[in-house]
């Protein structure tokens, strides 16, 4: 082949003088890097890039991979055949053979197809029609035709600029940091033999050496110090300015370690979890993580709430009588669960956060409650937005949430925090078994692909009767709810335990309500043959709607019933004590299910391994999402009632603590990790989503409360000072300027234009975002087409080194 | 040097400090250990562990890439894996917590890269599948089973189409995924 001959070394000598003659150098050729001799040689023109688009004529083809290629240029049928760069005879070619692939798609496929390209048909029709009436076509025609050149040159050239950088990269395959290249292709050398080479590297990046902190260089201590000892011979022409901001840097860089460090030190049971971690793997590990952030965030509300609701009022309180000890004498077991008696005029509940006599017209108890109840909600809001932001960013990464990623869970599969042998053969197992259930996952959406349109219409029935099944599962629990508390106002003439019964009849039917129902649900979607993640979100979904809807239905019911004035002359009190009633019961639920359900079943399996009981249960699994729901759940009822029950969130720190330790027990001593691996990232932004949820609601509720409770019968809002008649009494004091500015501010012209401004940004944002896409794509092919050229060029490198080789 | 010097000089401290991602008590403790392993070594004070004493730690013992990280992180001529203190503290610097996820990567790749050549062709994404299945033979893949994964895996994550997972390729599939940081770390 005549066009090789090019680089053999004897042409190459006679062409320049300053070649070498070893096999290594004759690659040195006389091309100059900046000007664009090589594309002049014959060789380009065999590169499988610039053959790309002649290939498709191609009888016979060399490489297995470049076949893919092919395909991937001709063969995507979503592609429209006039959008293809070839000649006319090859587009035909194509459409004959597209209809043998078309039995393999299935029917809804092809007919949604065929519906997208009417579509699009239909959309050029009338786009030509409408561009067919604008005036001054020809003028505009005329125009561009003289003033374009300039502007396609300039945008080719900003498009090759911003090419360029990635090619770069692509040329030297194992260069793995892009501001050092201290180590050439051949990877691991060690720095004293390619020391030499950083001398040749061009003076732009061997400045750029010193801005990397000697800590991200992924190298041996020895190189890093010989780096460093290069370092200071740079620094003369780096400039004063330059040292200084760097060590500024470093000393800032410093400080914020040894800030997180000491906060990360303050955190409680740092032990505990790393134990966990490293025996349950990490999902259990942020189950816990997550109560921690609940336990923090909950005395943060204590400490505002005790900053501007309690001390306000104990320090200006008026002595009146009914902060009086009446009740000491008579306590009974009886006020603690129910919060009636000696705890109706204590701290804990609205009625005794009387307007005292802090009584300034901007300054008085009232207003500090609102505040302080408002901050605390403002707080929640940000921080749980902040929280959800965050991880659906995490997981937007990621990719689609509900499919499969193979590879990083092979490369990010193993834990390297675990010590334990066992847990390692434990994490072995999970491993191999989310990989074969993806691998399934797999073929079962080949399966899919091949179902019969009778087979469809089966399951689409089967499908409806099943959420038939849920809707009525659901109502059916939803009406013994409401059951459960009608029957819970009656009067109860009984001895006082089973009045205690009567009064929680609500929360007990809650809990075994959503207690039960998941696992129904999640048996019910094992027969809807979906996909495990699939099945596994259903679940999640219908469980929170479960809980959520219960929560509501119960605030309901207090809104709506019709309540004899007599019994709750303070119904403020009345709803505060149903939460404070709902969080008590939920710490002895914790305690019941961790004493005198989980330990025996423990207990049984370990005794009598043998028996058909023990069998049948098995060992008790830790389910991470069902506990998160709990865990949301009973927040949402302390922000519920943390208007009407001020000391709600002091009550739910003391629970948290509790419970934290109960569900230590329950995890060490009663459970065996679960058989499925849990994905931290993706299920955290639902769990976050849902607390969101669930703070919107406590956040109707309120507003409807306050509504609701006009005339208040006692707190700080009783009688005609209502939150409104105080608030505006507040602002009337304030000067004139600022009170048109909040009348401003809160008017709908404001809103609506706060809204357009929104809309306007999110626009420029998505269209980025889409603009970005695409560079992708694009640059994504370019890729495969220089790894083809890279492979072609080093095939024929091998080729006449051979020769070579052979001749000699 | 003389004798077993137990206790670590200050500028050494500070420069271990400033080069490597660890704090103070990480380095005093991991010299402690370090110390231990040597003097558990039969014989003179040599600056060099074995692989095999390094290999007894709790940390490591369970870990199925144990071998591969000592080879990645051993700097020694002869190539057996055997560590020194400083080739330990790089080792407890890239599986720190506060080593950045460029650095996690780059090692992750170097630990997966079986063959050292560079890459991760499918023989080196085999022996990584058997490392974390685990390697008795009723608990690996089927030969099928390992077909379909590996050439869905390159399908994913090889961009330009030559058949092997270079570093560039493999710190892209790291990046999407938040939990490869928390999840890659060695804390003594």
């Amino acid at each position: 082949m005549a066009h090789l001959s090019y680089f053999s070394p004897a042409l190459a000598n006679q062409r320049s003088s300053k070649v070498s003659v070893g096999p290594a150098e004759s690659w040195s050729s006389d091309l100059s890097r900046d000007s664009c001799e090589y594309y002049q040689t014959e060789i380009f023109g065999l590169l499988p890039s610039s053959q790309a688009h002649r290939r498709l004529h191609a009888e016979t083809l060399a490489d297995d991979q470049d076949q893919s290629l092919l395909d991937r240029v001709s063969w995507n049928p979503s592609v429209p055949l006039r959008d293809l760069p070839v000649c006319l005879q090859d587009k035909r070619d194509i459409r004959e053979r597209q209809p043998l692939q078309r039995c393999s798609i299935g029917y809804w496929d092809s007919w949604r197809r065929s519906q997208q390209k009417t579509r699009r048909r239909l959309k050029e029709h009338v786009g030509g029609a409408v561009s067919g009436l604008l005036p001054w076509r020809h003028t505009l025609h005329k125009i561009e035709g003289d003033c374009s050149y300039a502007s396609i040159q300039s945008y080719e050239l900003n498009l090759c600029t911003k090419l360029e950088y990635p090619i770069k990269h692509l040329r030297i395959k194992h260069c793995f940091h892009p501001g050092i290249v201290l180590k050439q292709p051949s990877m691991f050398e060690s720095a004293a033999e390619s020391g030499q080479r950083v001398d040749t590297k061009p003076r732009a990046s061997r400045q750029q050496l010193p801005r990397v902190p000697l800590r991200d260089l992924p190298v041996c201590l020895q190189d890093k110090r010989d780096i460093r000892e290069r370092q200071p011979l740079q620094r003369c022409s780096i400039g004063y300015w330059d040292s200084w901001r760097r060590s500024q840097q470093k000393t800032r860089r410093r400080l914020k370690e040894h800030v997180g460090g000491a906060v990360s030190g303050l955190l409680p049971w740092r032990h505990t979890l790393h134990k966990i971690e490293g025996q349950f793997g990490v999902g259990v590990k942020a189950y816990f993580v997550f109560l921690r952030y609940l336990l923090c965030l909950n005395l943060l509300y204590c400490v505002i709430i005790a900053g501007s609701v309690l001390t306000p009022t104990l320090v200006f309180a008026q002595n009146s009588s009914t902060h009086g000890s009446l009740g000491f004498q008579n306590f009974s077991f009886k006020d603690f669960f129910v919060g009636s008696g000696v705890l109706e005029s204590s701290p804990v509940f609205h009625s005794f956060y009387t307007r005292g006599s802090l009584d300034l017209d901007c300054l008085n108890t009232p207003i500090l409650f609102l505040l302080g109840m408002f901050s605390v909600l403002f707080l929640s809001i940000i921080m749980v937005v902040r929280r959800t932001v965050v991880g659906y960013k995490h997981s937007w990464l990621t990719g689609n949430r509900f499919n499969s990623n193979l590879s990083y869970k092979v490369f990010c599969g193993w834990d390297f925090c675990i010590q334990n042998p066992q847990a390692a053969s434990l994490k072995q197992n999970f491993v191999r078994n989310e990989l074969r259930m993806d691998l399934e996952e797999q073929t079962f959406q080949q399966r899919v692909q091949q179902r019969s349109l009778r087979h469809w219409v089966q399951l689409i029935f089967l499908r409806i009767l099943l959420n038939v099944l849920v809707l009525v599962l659901l109502g059916s629990s939803f009406i013994l709810i409401h059951f459960a508390i009608q029957t819970s106002q009656t009067k109860c003439e009984n001895h006082w335990t089973l009045c205690l019964m009567l009064e929680y009849l609500p929360p007990i039917t809650m809990t075994t309500v959503n207690y039960i129902l998941p696992h129904v649900f999640s048996k019910i979607s094992e027969f809807e043959d979906y996909s495990l993640t699939i099945q596994l979100n259903l679940t999640l979904i219908r469980s929170i709607f479960l809980k959520l809807a219960s929560l509501g239905i119960y605030l309901f019911f207090f809104i709506n019933a019709q309540e004899s004035p007599e019994q709750h002359k303070c119904r403020e009190n009345a709803f505060g004590k149903e939460m404070y009633k709902l969080t008590i019961f939920n710490l002895l639920e914790c305690f019941f299910n961790a004493f005198c359900v989980a330990y025996p079943r423990m207990l049984l399996v370990e005794r009598f391994p043998s028996s058909k009981l023990a069998q049948l249960l098995g060992k008790k699994q830790f389910e991470i999402s069902f506990n998160v729901l709990d865990l949301v759940n009973s927040q949402t009822v302390t922000w519920v009632g943390v208007f009407y029950c001020p000391l709600l969130p002091a009550i739910n720190t003391i629970r948290l603590l509790l419970l934290f330790y109960v569900k230590k027990f329950t995890v060490v001593r009663c459970s065996v990790p679960a058989q499925r691996m849990f994905r931290t990232a993706s299920s955290s932004v639902l769990f976050h989503f849902m607390l969101l949820l669930g703070l919107f609601m406590a956040v109707v509720t309120l507003v409807v409360n306050i509504n609701r409770f006009d005339q208040g019968g006692c707190g700080p809002f009783e009688g005609n000072r209502t939150v409104f008649t105080v608030t505006s009494v507040c602002i009337k004091t304030l000067p004139d300027p600022v009170q048109s500015t909040i009348s401003y501010i809160s008017s709908e012209a404001f809103a609506f234009t706060l809204i357009l401004a929104e809309v306007v940004i999110l626009t420029s944002y998505v269209s980025r975002g889409r603009a970005n896409r695409k560079a992708i794509e694009r640059l994504k092919d370019m890729l495969v087409m220089c790894s083809s050229d890279k492979r072609f060029l080093v095939k024929q490198h091998s080729t006449i080194m051979r020769r070579q080789q052979r001749t000699r | 040097m003389g004798g077993t010097s137990s206790k670590l000089p200050k500028d050494l401290l500070s420069e271990y400090q400033e080069l490597t991602f660890l704090t103070k008590q990480e380095i005093l403790m991991a010299h402690k250990i370090f110390s231990e392993l040597q003097d558990r070594e039969n014989g003179l004070y040599s600056s060099r562990v074995s692989m095999e004493k390094i290999l007894t730690l709790p940390e490591l013992k369970s870990n199925p890439f144990r071998k591969r990280i000592c080879h990645v992180f051993s700097t020694s001529d002869m190539k057996d894996g055997s560590l020194s203190f400083e080739d330990f503290l790089d080792l407890l610097s890239a599986f720190s917590d506060s080593a950045t996820l460029e650095i996690k990567s780059h090692y992750a790749f170097r630990i997966f890269d079986f063959d050292d050549d560079g890459t991760l062709d499918a023989r080196d994404l085999e022996k990584l599948v058997n490392s974390l299945t685990g390697e008795t033979d009723d608990t690996r893949l089927t030969g099928e089973e390992m077909r379909q994964l590996i050439s869905n895996i390159l399908e994913e994550s090889d961009i330009d189409k030559d058949g092997t997972v270079n570093l560039s390729e493999f710190q892209h599939v790291i990046s999407r995924s938040p939990d490869f940081v928390s999840s890659f770390k060695i804390v003594l």
